[in-house]
C-alpha cells in the first residue's frame, strides 16, 4: 500500500469537489482496502464518504430507492426489499460472507472489481490494471471469465451478484459530480471492455454514486435469483440468473432476465424475455426461450462450459420460481 | 478415585485458550525493537537474475535493510548430511538462480510490517530467464525410488508360470482399466507461515509453527551456521499444518539471519500468496490402475502405476500404491510402479495422506468400476477380496479389524437400501446416489522421548518436544499421563512444543499417539520405580530401610507395611522438590508383523440435474485405529480428514500454468477448500480395538501401574484415505457418469447430464 492523503467530508457538495485524478471514495473498504493492500489500486487521495448522509431504504410509488451507503446485510434484511424485490435479496445474501456484507456498501458492491485472478497479480500483464499490457488471461487459467461482451483486451468477469437482479429490472444509478447530478441506467452505466478495458462505467473523474432506484412492477415480487459455483457458499459466481415473471394465469406476460458470472457486465437477456413473453409458464417453454441465451459467446480454452451451463441455470431458475409460486 | 480418562470425551487442556485467543501463535509473539520482514518472490520460474533493483525499497520509510539475491550479508550454507532431504537444496538469497516460479529473491526489513510490504513492492528484477519444464506428460520419467517407509516404490509379484502383470490381465475374465489426473493440491492451513527470530548473544529462539520441531531447530542452525545448541524453537501452538510445517523452509533462516545481522528481533509472516509456493504442495499426478477378476470379482491381478513431478528444490516421491494397492487387497499378480519428472515448480511436501489419499481414490475408485462391471456389490466386492496378509510381504498384521468397519458402516448408512442402478433415486431437481470406498494408512513407530516429573504438590508433569497444531496432542499427553500414573487428568501438566524439552515424535506421518503413549507408560513406570527407591533409601521416609518390592503404588499413592502416602506428601517428607524419569525409544518397528490403521466409508450425494454441482449430503465412516485416548478429539480427526476427502474430490486444485509455471489459483478466492456449507454432519465411529503388537503387550489390567500399553494407533490421516473415492463413487451412482480427473466439478459432468 502506497502513502496517500485521506479526507473525511461531511457532504457531498465536499466530497465531490477538487475533482482531480488519483482519488478514490472509500466506503466499506471490502475492495478498495484490499486491492491498496495488493497495490493494484494505489490512489493518491482516499476519500472517506462514511459520513455523507446517503443512507435510507424506502419504498414509495416509483419504486425502491437505496442509498449508496447502505450496507449489503442491511438491504437483504429490509421487509420491502424481501416482499417487493425478493431477487435482489436473495443475490445480496449470496454474496461474499456475513462479515464482509456487513461493512460492504450498494455503491461500493456496483463499482466492485473483478476477480480475475490476473488483475489482482501485479506481476502479470493486465490491460485493465496497466493498459496496453496485454491480457493474461486470453490464454491462461480463465474458467472463471467471460464469454459475453469480451474483446480481444480483456475477458473479465463483472463480479457483482446485486448488479444482476438490478440491471433486469431497469435500476437506475443516481451521481453527483461538481458539475451537479444525473441519473443513468445502471445497464448503460456499465461499459463494455473493447479496447479500453480500465475504463469500466461512465462515471466522471471524481463523480459519486448516491443512490440507486429500483422501478415499480408487477413482476418484481415473483422473482429468484439463482447463483451456481463450485463451492456452497463464499465463493463468485460460475453463472446466475435473475429472473422476474408477471403471469397471467399460466401466460407469462412479462418476463425480466439477467445472468451474471458470464458477461463482462450484467447480461441483460431480452431476446429471452421476448421468447418467454405470451407463452404458457411450461418447461418446454422455458427450454426452447433460453436456447440462445449465449448466442455471440466466445468462450476460451477453461470455460467452454459456460453458455450451456448459462442455458441450464435459467431453465432451473425458471422451473425454481414456477414451483415456488 | 477417578476412572481412566482414556477412551472418553475429554476436551483439549488448551481449548478454552485458543477459543478465547489467549494461545500465542508464532506471530503473536512480541518483542521489544521488533523489525519487520516481507519478501519479494521471482516472477520467473526457471533463469537467472541479472539484476534487482532496490533503490526505490530503499529510501522508502521506515526501511532498515533490502537484503537481494545474491546476497552474502545473510551468512546462509547449504546443507547435507542426513537432514539434506529436510530442507530445499538452494539457500534462499544466495545466489542468482531461479528454481521456480515463486521463489525469493529479496527481503525487506522495516520498522512496521506495512511499511516492508509497500518497500517490498517497490522492489523490481531482470532476468535472464529460460523456458520451465512444467508437463508431466513431455519430461523424461525416472524410478520415483524407494517408499516414505523405505521398501522399493515398484514391485511385480507373479504367480508361479505367469510371465508377466499384463500376461495375468489379459488371462483374467473381467478387467478394469483407468486412468486418472489430478492437479497441485495445497495444505491451506489457517494460519500463514509466520516467524519471530530473537537473538541474545550467541543464541536464537525461533518462534514458528513446525511438526518435527528438534529437526527444525537443528536445520535452521546448519542453515544459519550455528551449533545446535545455539539454536531453541518454541512451538507451543500452531494453526495446522498438513505436512506444510514438515520441513524447513525459506522462511525461518531468513527471519533468523536478518535478526542476526540487524541486531534486532525480526519477525517475517508470508502473505497468502506467498504460502502457495514456499510453503510446498501435494505433487500433480497421473495414475493408472488396472484390475483383473473372475466373473465373481475375485482378483487375480493388480497394476498400479504413476507419474508424478519432481521438483528441482525439493520433492515429496509420490508413491500413491505404497500402503494403499500393495497393502488392501488379496491377489496372486501385483504390479506397482512410481515415476517422477523433472519439473521447474515450487518444491512439495507430503501433505494430509501424501501417497494414501491421491492412491486410494484411484485403487478404489477402480474397485467400484469394477464392481460396476461384475455386478458384485461393492462392499461384497472388497470382502470376497479381502487380505489376511500382507500382499507384498507376507506378513500378518499386528491387528486388523477391516471386515467389521464395512458390516458396521453399511449398517449405520443404511447401504443395503441402495440400488446399485445409477439415476435411479430422483428427487426434484436432485440425482441422489451413494458411494463406499475403503481406507488404509500405515502405522509406523518413531523415534520419541517423554519426561515425567512428579511433583511435591501432587501433580505431575509429562514433557516432550511434540507439535500440536491442532491434533490435540497435547491433551493425548495429558490423558495418557493421567492413565498411567492412575491421578486425576486435573493433576497432569502436558508439556510440547519446546526444543528444550526432550525430543518429541515428529506430528508427522500419523505417528505421534503410538509414538509417544507407550514412552509415558514407560516414563511412569521408571517414576514409580524411583519414587520407591526413594521411600526406602531416604532416611526421612516412613519406609525407610523396607524392601522396594514391598511397596505398592496406586492411585498416586504408595501403600505399604500398614501406611499409605502420596507421592507429593512422600517427597515433601523427604524435602525433595520432584522425582523425574526420561523414557527414550528408537521407534523400530517388529518386523514380525505390518502395521495399518483402516476404515470404510459410505457417502450420499446429490447432483444437481440441470446445472450439475455435487454436494454431500450425508457421511458415514468407520475406523479401525486401535485404542482411541479421546473419543473427542480422534472423532474431529476423522471428520477433519473427511472435509479433507470432499475438498479432494470436489474443490480443490491448483492448476499450473504450462508456459509461464506460474501457480493460477494461489489465494483462497481461487483454491477452493470446503466451507461449513459444503460439509454435512459426518457420522464418526470407532471401533476402539487395541492393537495388541505396535505398542507392547496389552496386559489384562491387573498390573501396576505403568506397565501395560494401550494399543492406541494414531489416527490424523485416515479419514482422507478413501473418503473422496466414496464420494466420486456415488457422483457415479447419482448420474452413471465416472469422472477421474478430480476435483468433480459440474462442467465435467452437464453435458452428460
Amino acid at each position: 500500500m502506497r502513502p496517500y492523503t485521506y479526507a473525511q467530508p461531511r457532504t457531498v457538495r465536499e466530497a465531490v469537489r477538487d475533482a482531480k485524478p488519483g482519488t478514490a471514495f472509500l466506503a466499506g473498504g471490502t475492495t478498495l482496502v484490499d486491492l491498496m493492500k495488493l497495490e493494484v489500486m494505489s490512489p493518491g487521495r482516499v476519500v472517506d464518504i462514511n459520513r455523507l448522509p446517503l443512507d435510507g431504504i424506502t419504498l414509495d410509488h416509483e419504486g425502491l430507492h437505496i442509498g449508496a451507503l447502505e450496507r449489503m446485510s442491511d438491504v437483504a434484511a429490509a421487509p420491502a426489499v424481501r416482499r417487493h424485490y425478493p431477487m435482489v435479496a436473495q443475490a445480496l445474501e449470496l454474496s461474499a460472507s456475513a462479515q464482509l456484507r456487513n461493512m460492504a456498501s450498494i455503491g461500493g458492491n456496483l463499482l466492485q472489481r473483478t476477480r480475475c485472478s490476473y488483475f489482482r497479480d501485479v506481476t502479470t500483464p493486465c490491460n485493465k490494471r496497466e493498459p496496453g499490457t496485454g491480457c493474461s488471461a486470453l490464454e491462461g487459467i480463465n474458467r472463471g471469465h467471460a464469454v459475453l461482451g469480451t474483446s480481444d483486451a480483456c475477458i473479465a468477469t463483472h463480479p457483482s451478484d446485486l448488479a444482476v437482479p438490478l440491471v433486469a429490472l431497469s435500476t437506475t444509478v443516481h451521481l453527483a459530480s461538481a458539475r451537479g447530478t444525473r441519473t443513468v441506467p445502471l445497464e448503460t452505466f456499465y461499459t463494455l471492455p473493447g479496447d479500453t478495458p480500465d475504463v469500466e462505467n461512465v462515471l466522471r473523474p471524481n463523480e459519486l454514486v448516491t443512490g440507486i432506484t429500483v422501478p415499480r412492477s408487477p413482476w418484481a415480487a415473483h422473482s429468484l435469483y439463482l447463483k451456481i459455483r463450485d463451492r456452497q457458499s463464499y465463493e463468485f459466481a460460475l453463472t446466475s440468473a435473475a429472473v422476474a415473471l408477471q403471469l397471467r394465469g399460466r401466460t407469462i406476460v412479462n418476463a425480466r432476465i439477467a445472468a451474471g458470472g458470464v458477461g463482462t457486465r450484467p447480461w441483460r437477456l431480452t431476446a429471452v424475455e421476448r421468447a418467454l413473453t405470451g407463452r404458457p409458464a411450461t418447461s418446454a417453454t422455458f427450454e426452447a426461450a433460453v436456447a440462445g441465451a449465449a448466442d455471440g459467446a466466445r468462450p476460451r480454452e477453461h470455460n467452454r462450459f459456460k453458455p450451456a451451463l448459462l442455458r441450464r441455470t435459467l431453465v432451473r431458475a425458471l422451473t425454481e420460481l414456477q414451483e415456488n409460486r | 478415585m477417578s476412572r481412566s480418562p482414556v477412551g472418553r470425551e475429554t476436551e483439549r487442556v488448551d481449548g478454552r485458550l485458543k477459543a478465547t485467543g489467549a494461545a500465542e501463535y508464532s506471530g503473536d509473539y512480541r518483542a521489544p525493537d521488533l523489525a519487520h520482514a516481507h519478501l519479494v518472490t521471482s516472477t520467473i520460474a526457471r533463469g537467472t537474475l541479472t539484476g534487482i533493483d532496490t533503490a526505490a525499497a530503499l529510501a522508502s520509510p521506515g526501511v532498515l535493510r533490502v537484503y537481494a539475491a545474491p546476497d552474502p550479508r545473510l551468512g546462509l550454507y547449504p546443507i547435507t548430511g542426513p537432514l539434506a532431504g529436510f530442507v530445499e537444496n538452494y539457500v534462499p538469497l544466495r545466489d542468482a538462480e531461479v528454481h521456480f516460479h515463486g521463489q525469493a529473491i529479496a527481503m525487506v526489513v522495516a520498522e512496521t510490517p506495512e511499511q516492508a510490504r509497500d518497500a517490498a513492492a517497490r522492489v523490481t528484477a531482470t532476468y535472464d530467464t529460460r523456458p520451465p519444464r512444467t508437463s508431466l506428460a513431455d519430461e523424461p520419467h525416472v524410478p520415483a525410488g524407494p517408499t516414505i517407509s523405505g521398501s522399493p516404490s515398484s514391485l511385480n509379484i507373479l504367480a508361479p508360470g505367469v510371465a508377466s502383470i499384463d500376461a495375468a490381465l489379459a488371462a483374467s475374465d473381467v478387467v478394469v482399466e483407468a486412468e486418472f489426473h489430478q492437479q497441485m493440491q495445497h495444505h491451506a492451513a489457517m494460519e500463514p507461515h509466520a516467524v519471530l527470530a530473537v537473538w541474545k548473544g550467541d543464541q536464537v529462539t525461533l518462534y514458528a509453527g513446525a511438526q518435527v520441531p528438534s529437526a527444525y531447530a537443528l536445520g535452521t542452525a546448519q542453515r544459519i551456521g550455528v551449533p545446535p545448541q545455539n539454536v531453541r524453537l518454541i512451538t507451543k501452538y500452531v494453526g495446522g499444518a498438513f505436512g506444510a510445517r514438515v520441513i524447513l523452509w525459506s522462511d525461518t533462516p531468513l527471519a533468523a539471519a536478518a535478526a542476526r545481522e540487524i541486531g534486532r528481533p525480526v519477525r517475517l509472516v508470508l502473505t497468502r500468496e506467498q504460502m502457495f509456493t514456499l510453503t510446498g504442495h501435494r505433487p500433480q499426478l497421473t495414475q493408472t490402475v488396472r484390475l483383473g477378476a473372475s466373473r465373481d470379482g475375485v482378483l487375480n491381478a493388480i497394476s498400479h502405476r504413476s507419474v508424478s513431478e519432481r521438483p528441482t528444490t525439493v520433492t515429496f516421491p509420490m508413491t500413491p500404491a505404497h500402503a494403499t494397492t500393495d497393502a488392501l487387497y488379496r491377489t496372486s499378480n501385483l504390479h506397482v510402479d512410481a515415476q517422477l519428472a523433472t519439473l521447474d515448480i515450487p518444491g512439495s511436501r507430503a501433505m494430509r495422506g501424501p501417497n494414501e489419499a491421491p492412491g486410494s481414490f484411484a485403487l478404489e475408485t477402480a474397485m467400484d468400476e469394477l464392481a460396476v462391471a461384475t455386478g458384485v456389490d461393492p462392499v461384497e466386492l472388497r470382502l470376497r477380496n479381502y487380505a489376511t496378509k500382507s500382499p507384498s510381504t507376507g506378513l500378518p498384521w499386528s491387528s486388523k479389524h477391516l471386515e467389521e468397519c464395512y458390516r458396521l458402516g453399511a449398517r449405520r448408512f443404511g447401504w443395503s437400501a441402495r440400488s446399485a442402478k445409477p439415476r435411479s433415486r430422483v428427487e426434484g431437481q436432485w440425482l441422489y446416489g451413494t458411494g463406499m470406498a475403503t481406507a488404509i494408512y500405515p502405522a509406523h513407530r518413531r523415534a520419541a522421548s517423554v519426561r515425567i516429573r512428579l511433583l511435591d504438590d501432587d501433580t505431575a508433569v509429562v514433557s516432550t518436544g511434540i507439535s500440536d497444531f491442532g491434533t490435540g496432542a497435547a491433551t493425548m499427553v495429558g490423558i495418557s499421563g493421567a492413565d498411567a500414573l492412575e491421578i486425576p487428568l486435573t493433576r497432569v501438566t502436558p508439556e510440547i512444543g519446546d526444543t528444550l524439552l526432550p525430543q518429541g515424535a515428529p506430528a508427522a506421518g500419523s505417528s505421534a499417539t503410538h509414538a509417544t503413549v507407550p514412552l509415558i507408560v514407560n516414563a511412569a513406570r521408571d517414576a514409580i520405580k524411583e519414587l520407591k527407591r526413594l521411600a526406602v533409601t531416604d532416611d526421612r521416609s516412613p519406609w525407610h530401610g523396607a524392601n522396594a518390592d514391598d511397596l505398592r503404588y496406586e492411585r498416586g499413592v504408595l501403600h505399604g507395611q500398614g501406611r499409605s502416602m502420596t507421592f507429593g506428601s512422600l517427597l515433601a517428607a523427604v524435602d525433595s522438590p520432584d522425582i523425574t524419569a526420561l523414557a527414550e525409544s528408537a521407534g523400530e518397528p517388529d518386523p514380525r508383523y505390518v502395521h495399518h490403521s483402516f476404515g470404510a466409508h459410505f457417502c450420499e450425494v446429490r447432483v444437481n440435474r440441470f446445472t450439475g454441482e455435487t454436494r454431500v449430503t450425508r457421511f458415514t465412516t468407520v475406523a479401525d485405529v486401535g485404542r482411541v485416548i479421546n473419543s473427542r478429539a480422534a472423532r474431529s480427526q476423522l471428520v477433519g480428514g473427511v472435509i479433507f476427502g470432499i475438498g479432494h474430490a470436489l474443490l480443490e486444485e491448483n492448476p499450473l500454468e504450462l508456459d509461464t509455471g506460474r501457480l493460477a489459483s494461489s489465494t483462497l478466492a481461487d483454491y477452493l477448500v470446503p466451507v461449513n456449507a459444503d460439509v454435512p454432519d459426518i457420522d464418526v465411529h470407532l471401533l476402539g480395538r487395541p492393537d495388541p503388537i505396535l505398542t507392547g503387550p496389552l496386559g489384562d489390567g491387573s498390573e501396576e501401574a505403568g506397565t501395560r500399553s494401550l494399543g492406541a494407533r494414531g489416527l490424523g490421516e485416515i479419514g482422507t484415505v478413501g473418503s473422496a473415492a466414496a464420494i466420486g463413487n456415488a457422483v457415479y451412482n447419482a448420474t452413471g457418469i465416472r469422472v477421474r480427473d478430480v476435483p468433480i466439478t459440474l462442467d465435467k459432468l452437464i453435458e452428460h447430464l
